[in-house]
């Protein structure tokens, strides 16, 4: 997929979640008016309203220039994966959703895990996962960085700073 | 005077000084790890902070930023893997160096201009933040209204190539930034029905997630399955090439003291950033000297122009935070963060309210100033050895240190959830090129925006013309809609000149 048509269905998700919002969302969950002051849902309407005119100002733009058939810029035409943006802030490309899953679904179950298993054993458990989701093969290097890493934030946070460890605990 | 005199002597006592070196020494540690950089540091340790006083946790946080503006040249002159994108110029004179062994030379004319930079622009500060602040006190909710709106205009440009997409990243932190409990009927607003949005989403998972936690799910991407990159530095033994004689450093005067006005003009303004100032500090010494042919293939003259612009904008960049309460760029809107967290609003009634604190603050930052060149200078070599540990033990510190950063705040493993979802978003933004900088400061600025828009409503009793009986503020506005429209002229003239380049092109092709 070109990066013009991604950004395209990109504009349209966008679009679609603001008229979710501007329809459901904020007339739901905003208290109603009070009778003095601005609405409480003012200020988020127009926050909304931006992203909207935004979304369908760039459609628009989009679609004069296929319509009217002018030439589409290098940048835009070329797959996002051969971009070799460098620019700093933001990094486009390929969105890579094995990778993506590779980090996430271990970290979603530690956030799920911890609060029902202990936190030393989900920790371990988790930085073993993540060493080899991310290409550590090296099982004793693994464990060192699983154990200490585990082991320093458990005291730093139950003897350091006097929070509270997530989870059942087991000392 | 009394206050100045007790605000210094805060600054200098042991805990407050142990926490500036500590901050320093972290922040060039982390700043020298490829990928990493100030705003993430300040993100990563403002839950630390929470059990500090206000001053020693401004102070390391302070420590900490300019620390790690300096540890970015580390990998910049040593690796040419600028972790910021300030780095990006010191890295075109300070690789050449380090390919010819002259490496620590390198770094340590980055250590003297970044100090350089860093004083002159915290001295800046010092004596004309007062001042100016004392002016913005006569400044009323509609000016503040319209202020916040003329920096998110201009924040929208950051971090993205479109106006448009930097737009809608601004009007999502908004968005989300509004979450919580609404000011004037206090009733929740956009919860739904989570009672763990009640009281709004805390900064610190959204920032750990938006900054850190995006960051790392991109960098893993060259990394995962293939066991992550080794490399070493070699260094040459010779002294000449090692040291940097007084000789060395002073013949640069002139370039260290341009670079260093560059970066104070360039951070005073909010939006434009360090990396502008580099740039221009870059292209300005090259073009004034004599031998322009020799930048880019390893000249001191073109490290100092970078290095002191960029860390000239540390201080700078805290000139619209004290005088208007308003973030110039990411470091200082985590800053802002912080501030907030502790309990102070920062704006031009902080020297008023905070007299005693914010001369503390002042020492500190000269403080931190010194330390980085006492820790720059002893421990250069330590420092080198930072961009050597390997991405398999870097990564799992980075991403539980992450988790566990988002837990602290509130000790709530909801907030570990906050942070992992705006992670996900962040990496997302990031690939779609929209601005993540533009939504964090939409973020912190939307409550005190909407409070300033609700005082005027109240105060003008409806009166749609209230901005037009208060000159500033319609000045104010008047410069918004100014930026708004040059910014889309701007943008329609780089889509001809886009258009004009692919038809050209496509008309070669044709042609062949």
């Amino acid at each position: 997929m070109t990066r013009i048509k991604r950004d395209s269905i990109a504009y349209l998700v966008i679009a679609g979640f603001c008229v979710v919002m501007l329809s459901w969302a904020i007339p739901t969950y905003t208290p109603a008016y009070p009778g003095y002051g601005a609405s409480p849902a003012l200020v988020s309407n127009v926050a909304v309203g931006v992203i909207l005119f935004m979304a369908c100002l760039s459609l628009v733009r989009i679609g004069l220039a296929l319509y009217l058939n002018k030439p589409i810029p290098d940048s835009e035409s070329k797959f996002p994966e051969d971009i070799n943006d460098e620019g700093g802030f933001t990094q486009i490309g390929r969105v890579k959703l094995d990778h993506l899953a590779r980090i996430m679904i271990p970290c979603i179950l530690l956030v799920i895990a911890i609060e029902y298993v202990s936190y030393i054993f989900t920790a371990f458990i988790f930085l073993m996962i993540f060493q080899f989701a991310i290409g550590s093969r090296n099982w004793l290097t693994s464990i060192s960085v699983s154990v200490i890493l585990t082991a320093v934030l458990y005291i730093v946070m139950r003897y350091g700073f006097g929070v509270p460890i997530p989870g059942p605990q087991l000392f | 005077m009394e206050m100045i005199i007790a605000g210094l002597l805060d600054s200098i006592s042991p805990a407050s000084l142990m926490f500036v070196f500590v901050g320093v020494a972290i922040g060039v540690l982390i700043g020298a790890i490829p990928g990493i950089n100030g705003p993430m540091a300040i993100a990563l340790f403002i839950p630390v902070t929470y059990y500090m006083s206000p001053l020693t946790a401004i102070g390391f946080l302070v420590g900490l930023n300019k620390g790690a503006f300096f540890g970015g040249a580390v990998s910049a002159v040593l690796l040419r893997t600028p972790g910021t994108p300030e780095a990006a110029a010191t890295s075109w004179d300070g690789y050449p160096l380090t390919l010819q062994g002259k490496g620590e030379k390198a770094l340590r004319m980055a250590l003297y201009s970044s100090v350089a930079g860093d004083f002159i622009s915290t001295v800046v500060l010092i004596v004309i933040a007062a001042p100016l602040a004392a002016v913005a006190l006569f400044m009323g909710p509609a000016e503040i209204f319209a202020l916040i709106s003329l920096a998110l205009t201009v924040i929208a440009g950051i971090g993205t190539n479109s106006i448009c997409r930097g737009l809608m990243a601004a009007g999502l932190g908004i968005l989300v930034g509004l979450i919580g409990t609404e000011p004037v009927t206090a009733l929740p607003r956009l919860t739904f029905d989570v009672y763990q949005l009640g009281s709004g989403l805390s900064l610190i998972p959204v920032a750990i997630g938006l900054l850190a936690f995006s960051e790392i799910l991109l960098q893993l991407e060259r990394f995962t399955g293939k066991g992550g990159v080794e490399h070493s530095t070699k260094f040459s033994t010779k002294r000449e090439d090692r040291m940097l004689s007084l000789k060395e450093f002073f013949a640069n005067t002139k370039t260290l003291l341009r670079g260093s006005l560059i970066g104070i003009g360039v951070g005073a303004m909010p939006g434009l950033g360090a990396p502008v100032a580099s740039f221009m500090s870059y292209d300005q010494a090259q073009k004034r000297s004599n031998h322009k042919e020799e930048f880019g293939k390893g000249r001191l003259e073109g490290i100092g122009a970078s290095e002191s612009a960029n860390s000239a904008v540390v201080g700078a960049s805290l000139i619209p935070l004290f005088v208007l309460g308003i973030p110039g760029n990411l470091a200082v809107a985590m800053l802002m963060g912080a501030f907030m967290i502790h309990g102070m609003q920062p704006g031009p009634l902080m020297f008023k309210e905070n007299a005693q604190l914010m001369y503390g603050i002042y020492g500190s930052l000269l403080l931190a100033s010194l330390f980085l060149l006492v820790i720059g200078r002893f421990g250069l070599r330590f420092f080198c050895k930072a961009v050597d540990i390997p991405a398999m033990i870097l990564y799992p510190i980075v991403v539980f240190t992450c988790i566990m950063g988002a837990y602290l705040g509130k000790s709530s493993m909801f907030d570990v959830g906050v942070m992992l979802t705006f992670g996900f978003i962040g990496y997302f933004m990031r690939k779609f090129d929209y601005s993540y900088v533009a939504f964090l400061i939409g973020f912190i600025l939307a409550p005190e925006w909407e409070r300033a828009l609700q005082q005027v409503v109240i105060i003008s009793e409806h009166d749609t013309f209230m901005f037009f009986q208060r000159p500033v503020a319609m000045i104010l506005m008047a410069l918004t809609l100014f930026v708004i429209s040059r910014t889309f002229w701007n943008g329609i003239k780089d889509d001809r000149k886009k258009q004009k380049e692919a038809a050209a092109e496509a008309g070669q092709h044709k042609g062949d």
